[in-house]
């Protein structure tokens, strides 16, 4: 029975925390290219005690611990902007981003030119293509990008896009300002993978998801906090009978 | 909690994009306004648990840490510059723009002004101004005995002087544009300045060098499309609200915490 707070204390830690994982997702419904997490908790088994002396036996109390939050890389919806410079990413990929730190990943295809006529993100780092960074002088006119990510303008071809690949979700991690940081060196994407300009990729988040994870979140946590009051409840009635009793 | 503050953030961020969405809906008849939208980024993330991290002395290693996310930051407002619809309109000092390009404007305070708006008119002087009043650079006067106003597209203006067969040219319009006219600001009055990210204006002809042309007697609708802007009013508006049902489930989890407590 003195378990009762510990146990109750882990599961709430959780709780909050996949509260705080769905909080973000939902405030990033409007982030283009934003790829949702996911809480994963798994069951802690506490080492058993060794009183095998007692009857009866000390059974296994297992605890709530947080095991990690996973990356959805699943396709967000279709936003059609008919802006040249808004990209797409059909498939399994990320547009390559040079910044001060190193190369950096993001599927945000909102592309835009700065004042150097370079192809930046909204942020003002370098979009790479194969060759490195793409720029533009003001004689380019009519900047098309093709489904194999050619980036050409009237004047000819400037380009190719360069796309990045990981063989799986977890070795990226998020850093804020829709980018990712790589544990592994990227592989370059399959040729299959199009691109789609005109078209922006919004958020993955799926409101219905998040409201109904939220609701069981919040749920479970209120009846987590009665059960932890009636074991309160239970220690201390038991308390009050025992002193009458002795 | 970090879920309240999270959930602050996006009702912020949905704030500003119902702001920029009702500022879009207003200039809907604004000659050459040019829509906005607001770009969003993910905050900070908290690492509590780096994947990759080993998880025994087999050599085993956590496949995904926890990475929790501090919600979500408007980063920019851009406009999207695409050509508005040309509606006629037989005035001859009204001009449109198709294609690339801006018209130079001479401000009161010394700078120049850039405009998609080409509802001109003649000043006490002859000279063309915009609606405000300000000289169009460089400076076209017509003199008050001068009929026909004629301007081609390649911004030659002309007009025929009483006594003359031919047409008299009184001058050239130029256009300036930008390698990043996202970057231009808006100082209001349909008017856009040069800043540090646009880069330097290049002027030139209409109709040369990638300018557009002009058309006279026709004036650049705004390119707002109530479909488009609706739409993206509901989804802010949807937005809001769920990010508001997030604070409410936090501060039922809150409520539920010091409930419990209670002695």
């Amino acid at each position: 029975m003195e378990n009762i707070a510990p146990i109750s204390l882990s599961r709430h830690i959780a709780l909050q925390r996949a509260m705080d994982v769905i909080a973000n997702n939902v405030a990033n419904s409007a982030t283009n290219g934003f790829k949702r997490r996911s809480g994963m908790f798994n069951e802690h088994v506490a080492p058993r005690a060794r009183a095998d002396s007692l009857r009866p036996a000390d059974r296994a109390i297992s605890f709530v611990i947080d095991r990690g939050s996973t990356l959805d890389l699943s396709q967000g919806a279709a936003d059609r902007t008919g802006n040249p410079l808004d990209v797409t990413i059909k498939g399994d990929a990320f547009f390559v981003v040079r910044t001060s730190s190193g190369e950096r990943y993001t599927r945000n295809g909102a592309l835009s030119l700065d004042a150097r006529g370079e192809l930046v993100t909204s942020d003002g780092h370098a979009v790479l293509a194969e060759q490195g960074p793409l720029a533009f002088t003001a004689a380019d006119r009519d900047i098309a990008i093709a489904a194999d990510g050619t980036v050409s303008t009237a004047q000819g071809v400037r380009g190719r896009l360069k796309l990045a690949a990981f063989t799986r979700p977890s070795v990226l991690e998020n850093i804020g300002g829709n980018l990712f940081s790589a544990r592994e060196a990227p592989r370059p994407a399959s040729a299959e993978i199009r691109l789609e300009s005109g078209v922006l990729e919004k958020s993955n988040v799926s409101p219905v998801v998040e409201i109904s994870r939220m609701i069981e979140v919040s749920r479970a946590y209120t009846s987590l906090a009665q059960s932890m009051q009636r074991g309160d409840d239970l220690r201390r009635s038991a308390i009050t009978k025992l002193a009458e009793a002795a | 909690m970090r879920a309240l503050q999270t959930a602050a953030t996006g009702m912020m961020a949905q704030e500003l994009n119902v702001e920029v969405i009702s500022n879009n809906v207003a200039n809907m008849r604004t000659t050459g306004f040019k829509r906005m939208r607001v770009q969003f980024q993910d905050l900070l993330y908290e690492t509590h648990k780096r994947a990759g991290s080993p998880s025994s002395d087999q050599g085993t290693s956590v496949p995904a840490g926890i990475y929790v996310g501090s919600g979500v930051k408007s980063v920019s407002t851009p406009r999207i510059m695409g050509q508005g619809n040309l509606s006629p309109t037989e005035k001859s000092y009204d001009l449109a723009i198709r294609g690339e390009g801006y018209f130079r404007v001479q401000l009161p305070d010394g700078r120049t002004g850039y405009t998609r708006d080409g509802s001109f008119e003649l000043d006490a002087d002859g000279r063309m101004v915009t609606a405000e009043g300000y000289l169009l650079d460089p400076a076209i006067t017509v003199p008050n005995t001068a009929k026909g106003i004629s301007i081609n597209a390649q911004g030659v203006v002309s007009a025929s002087l009483p006594g003359q067969v031919q047409p008299q040219q009184l001058g050239q319009i130029q256009l300036a544009r930008f390698v990043n006219k996202t970057g231009l600001e808006s100082i209001g009055d349909n008017l856009f300045v040069e800043t540090q990210g646009s880069g330097t204006a290049i002027t030139g002809n209409p109709n040369a060098d990638g300018f557009g042309t002009l058309q006279q007697g026709y004036l650049e609708e705004s390119n707002v499309n109530a479909v488009t802007e609706i739409s993206a009013l509901i989804a802010a508006q949807r937005a809001y609200e769920l990010n508001a049902k997030v604070v409410q489930a936090a501060d039922q989890m809150l409520s539920a915490t010091s409930q419990a407590f209670r002695g």
